[in-house]
């Protein structure tokens, strides 16, 4: 570990460690503009120039290019040095344009930060500034090339780092120019990273467009909740607005990086660019009312059910939004009151893959985001990560980068920003291709060394599996995994059988148990799955099941707290035939859910930039989000009324787990427990290692040691005999349409993809159907119209659906089908 | 070393104490009196003096202010406050401009630190209402239709973006790269 002193102060750091980051560690922040800890270091800028004045380099040097070594005394207020740097400002200011009062970026500007601090403040060079033309880059990305300074950090960003190529550098010298080679909308859904990654503002956010400045922004440290990782964010509010989603540097989940669907999804929260589209006042009976009034009466016909049917007529449901803190209510009030429920998933088989996933996570073997870049054999099964989990995949793609084998084993045509291996299997197939992957990378000597149970499980892997199709020899993949050191198993949810994600977890065991560092990761439906799944018990309903027993009439109320069946359940018809029985429905949201606007009595709750809360993500990891703002009706667009108020328009809303306790009349659940972090506590053993006392919970694991029930016998043989004909119909995510923050943020809806039914080229051409036909899926009864995109890189015999807006999925009546070939028709 | 006092010399002193002030008194007796008889007579205040702010207009008649939000980080009372917004033709300006008056304290630090010389203050002192809430000054009642002190100065012709028209035909530009072609 090398020693060195900065500006006289010692530090001893990592071999490998640029100086520029050791004097970071000091708290000495050297200028820089190209370097960037993700990045690496190129050393175009010469911003990071600093004196060495002892050491085996010597005089002014970046301090971005050079290891920390034994011996060195580096200086960075050297004279000569502060020279230096302010000579390199005053090149990189003769071509910038005098634009900061127009420009997003001032207030939040290195190049501004360090021209100010630098002391440049007069322009001494008489010629005349170098200008470009701007290109339009898509609804989310402006673009300003006067303003570049030529540091690369966006190519090296775009297409090194997010493995994307149609934004680069173009000409030489004074002429480089970074944009796309024809304008369009660029094709990354990472690309909203550009804006924090420029130095200066040649891309800027559009839709925080001149809105505000960073220093009028209420920040907060929050969470994405638009997909199970719980990527860390900073959430900025104006004007009771929130504005804008930065990334938050969190080393274990999503580094530095934000997709697009998280940054700039969050226009939910404020009821879109009209404010109208959030429900903000309380219903009932879609009559306006106040909150009490909606407390009221909801508390007391809750209370007049439970007396007259007794309290199992009243169902609750959650969602995989919900924070941890309104489960652990729904959970209490559930067992003290009797209610039927918690139920959080709507798919019965999905909540038990969920589980058995949650199960067999164990400290040994759950990997993080970021531990997944540092795998030398990455193999995906049943999960689209584009699709279901986007910064998974650019965690993959470092891997990638560093000459990791990726093997992707899914029936979808997937795409990913890297070079993998896909083996297109069908959902029942994935298991056997899997299992005979890692049954093939266990050697004799390996084998032998094994404890009887891995061994007997190694033994019932199958040992074939047959691909001709996709042309990939699993032997070969086999021999490359039985090379690597530190292989990772990234396992989907969706639309894998129920066994798969047990096996996964055998897999990787096994995996470990033959002497490889192999780690385990899983791709959860929701930001707060892991946590449901630590809720419920083994044999927990799903809504399908529950749906019955309201069709029987056994159910008189239904309470969904950020929860809308509506837009989860395949089957529209029947659970709006089921719905009307119900005697109360209390819908508790901020969106604007069809079972909002059927609800008998509605709640509004806040959303995750107007409360605390806190969510699990997939590798147990229990992440905290500070409250940004208050919340209400925005003042954007229009003069603010000039009126005296004691309230704020629009905010009523209050947390969930708020309005629950509320309007279940149940005094005592705060009275027993005394602070939310002894609630989750006592709902939630796994929380309770964590601390309850230091409530919030941020950054700790609640995943056991060791898990139990390892090396399940696999299925040898494919199911056979009972198999229906035609095609299996499967109903997957898709970026940006398909969640539900998502499908209500006005400011994704120009980068929605155009719904689409794919299907495998050769299926398509045997049916007569070419790509960008308008097909009918005929179902029992009625039929989905939707557009045909057709694709050779998926399996054949099935046809995917994104569960996305625009298309009617809701008429499958149940969450697969067989279709019949037939019954595909052009129109 | 302390020198002696003369009794006789402080006794000068004081006399001549006494008479330069009288003197000077008796003097101003015969001179012509300058109160000025506010308000029948208003005097002419330099241009440079901090009244009532307005918002001024370019030589082209384009409102000067983008919005930047320097003059309500500035202001002492948080008495400016701004949404801005995109024009059509991508030029920057302020949806609502709304100064508080009432809170004001005319420091002039806003129109210090205006990159546009947008806003500035006039010598308008008089500025008295009955009702706190008429003291709300919107952009409407802010804006006015000349240069203020400041007659040539337009900002967008410096500003390296381009509002209409191409790119490099601001002050000190040249004109656009062309990326797609290798000639110099």
């Amino acid at each position: 570990m090398p020693r060195l002193v900065i500006d006289d102060l010692e530090i001893e750091v990592p071999k490998g460690t640029k100086v520029i980051d050791a004097a970071e560690r000091l708290g000495i922040m050297i200028p820089r503009f190209c370097y960037h800890e993700a990045l690496g270091a190129v050393g175009a800028c010469r911003m990071c120039a600093v004196k060495f004045i002892q050491g085996p380099f010597k005089g002014i040097q970046m301090s971005c290019m050079i290891d920390a070594q034994d011996g060195m005394i580096v200086s960075t207020t050297d004279q000569e040095a502060v020279d230096f740097r302010k000579r390199v400002i005053e090149w990189l200011m003769i071509n910038h344009p005098h634009d900061c009062p127009v420009c997003d970026e001032g207030g939040q500007c290195l190049l501004q930060d360090e021209t100010v601090s630098s002391g440049h403040a007069r322009r001494r060079y008489p010629g005349k500034k170098r200008t470009y033309r701007n290109q339009y880059l898509g609804p989310f990305i402006a673009h300003e090339m006067n303003r570049c300074i030529h540091c690369y950090r966006c190519s090296r960003y775009y297409q090194e780092f997010s493995g994307y190529r149609d934004l680069g550098p173009l000409q030489i010298g004074n002429r480089l120019y970074f944009g796309r080679f024809k304008e369009g909308r660029l094709e990354s859904p990472y690309s909203g990273n550009l804006v924090d990654i420029c130095p200066t503002g040649v891309y800027t956010d559009i839709p925080a467009r001149y809105k505000v400045r960073r220093w009028d922004l209420q920040r907060s440290p929050s969470v994405c909740i638009h997909c199970a990782l719980g990527c860390n964010t900073i959430g900025n509010a104006h004007y009771r607005a929130v504005m804008r989603v930065e990334a938050r540097m969190n080393p274990y989940v999503n580094g530095y990086f934000l997709c697009d669907e998280g940054r700039f999804g969050f226009s939910y929260t404020n009821g879109g660019a009209d404010h109208a589209q959030r429900p903000w006042t309380s219903k009932i009976g879609g009559a306006d009312v106040t909150v009490e009034a909606a407390l009221a009466e909801s508390s007391s016909k809750l209370s007049e059910i439970a007396a007259v049917y007794g309290p199992e007529a009243i169902v609750a449901l959650g969602s995989a939004r919900n924070s941890l803190e309104t489960q652990s209510m729904l959970s209490r009030l559930c067992r003290r009151k009797g209610w039927l429920g918690p139920v959080w998933f709507t798919d019965t088989a999905v909540y038990r893959k969920v589980r058995s996933a949650v199960e067999r996570l164990d400290s040994g073997i759950a990997v993080s985001m970021r531990e997944i870049e540092f795998a030398d054999f990455v193999i995906i099964a049943g999960a689209d990560l584009l699709n279901e989990a986007p910064m998974a995949a650019i965690a993959v793609r470092q891997a990638s980068r560093k000459n990791a084998q990726i093997v992707v084993i899914d029936p979808r045509p997937i795409s990913l920003p890297f070079e993998f291996r896909h083996v297109p299997a069908v959902p029942g197939q994935i298991e056997r291709c899997l299992g005979s992957l890692v049954k093939g990378s266990i050697s004799k000597e390996e084998l032998k060394g094994l404890d009887s149970a891995a061994k007997g499980f190694c033994k019932a892997l199958p040992a074939k599996f047959g691909d001709k199709e996709s042309g990939i020899s699993i032997p070969e993949l086999a021999d490359q995994l039985m090379a690597s050191r530190r292989p990772v198993i990234v396992c989907g949810t969706g639309i894998v059988s129920e066994s798969t994600p047990a096996l996964a977890a055998d897999c990787a065991q096994l995996l470990r148990e033959s002497g490889k560092k192999a780690g385990l990761f899983y791709i959860l439906p929701g930001a707060s799955s892991f946590s449901s799944a630590l809720l419920s018990g083994p044999d927990a309903k799903g809504f399908a099941e529950i749906l019955s027993e309201i069709e029987q009439g056994s159910i008189k109320a239904l309470i969904a707290a950020e929860s809308d069946p509506f837009r989860d359940f395949p089957d529209r018809e029947r659970l709006d035939k089921a719905l009307s029985q119900l005697d109360l429905l209390v819908a508790i949201d901020y969106l604007p859910t069809e079972t909002v606007k059927r609800a008998s009595v509605f709640l509004p709750s806040s959303t995750v930039f107007e409360m605390n809360s806190t969510f699990v993500n997939p590798e147990g990891r229990v992440q905290h989000a500070e409250r940004v703002h208050a919340g209400g009706v925005p003042i954007w667009g229009a003069h603010p009324p000039r009126i005296v108020r004691n309230f704020i328009p629009g905010g009523d809303h209050q947390p969930a787990w708020e309005i629950l306790w509320k309007i279940s009349a149940e005094t005592s659940v705060l009275e027993s427990v005394l602070t939310l972090g002894e609630l989750i506590a006592a709902e939630m053993p796994a929380f309770e290692a964590t601390g309850k006392a230091q409530y919030p919970v941020n950054q700790a694991r609640i995943i056991p040691e060791k898990s139990e029930g390892s090396f399940v016998k696999p299925k040898t043989r494919p199911e056979q005999g009972q198999k229906p004909k035609g095609f299996n119909l499967l109903l997957t995510d898709r970026i940006f349409a398909s969640r539900e923050p998502s499908v209500y943020a006005d400011t994704l809806e120009g980068v929605f993809p155009e719904p689409a039914l794919f299907m495998h080229s050769e299926d398509a051409a045997a049916a007569g159907l070419s790509d960008g036909d308008t097909v009918s899926v005929g179902l029992e009864p009625g039929s989905i119209e939707v557009k045909l995109s057709v694709s050779e890189r998926m399996a054949r015999g099935v046809l995917i659906l994104p569960r996305q807006k625009g298309i009617e999925w809701q008429r499958m009546k149940d969450f697969s089908a067989w279709i019949a070939l037939e019954r595909i028709r052009k129109i | 070393m302390a020198k002696e006092k003369s009794v006789l010399r402080d006794l000068l002193d004081d006399v001549m104490g006494l008479a330069d002030s009288y003197a000077v008194t008796l003097k101003h007796l015969f001179r012509k009196p300058i109160t000025e008889q506010y308000p029948d007579f208003k005097r002419l205040l330099p241009a440079r003096s901090r009244g009532r702010i307005i918002l001024t207009r370019d030589p082209e008649g384009e409102e000067r202010c983008v919005a930047c939000y320097l003059c309500s980080a500035v202001c002492p009372t948080d008495c400016i406050s701004i949404e801005g917004a995109e024009r059509k033709d991508g030029r920057r300006y302020p949806l609502w401009f709304r100064i508080n008056f009432a809170r004001c304290i005319y420091c002039g630090m806003c129109e210090e630190a205006c990159p546009t010389l947008a806003i500035q203050l006039t010598p308008d002192f008089e500025f008295s209402k009955y009702g706190v809430l008429d003291f709300l000054y919107e952009k409407e009642d802010l804006l006015v239709d000349h240069q203020g002190k400041n007659a040539d100065y337009d900002y967008y012709r410096h500003a390296g973006v381009s509002v209409e028209g191409d790119k490099g035909e601001h002050i000190n530009e040249k004109p656009p790269v062309d990326v797609k072609s290798n000639l110099p």
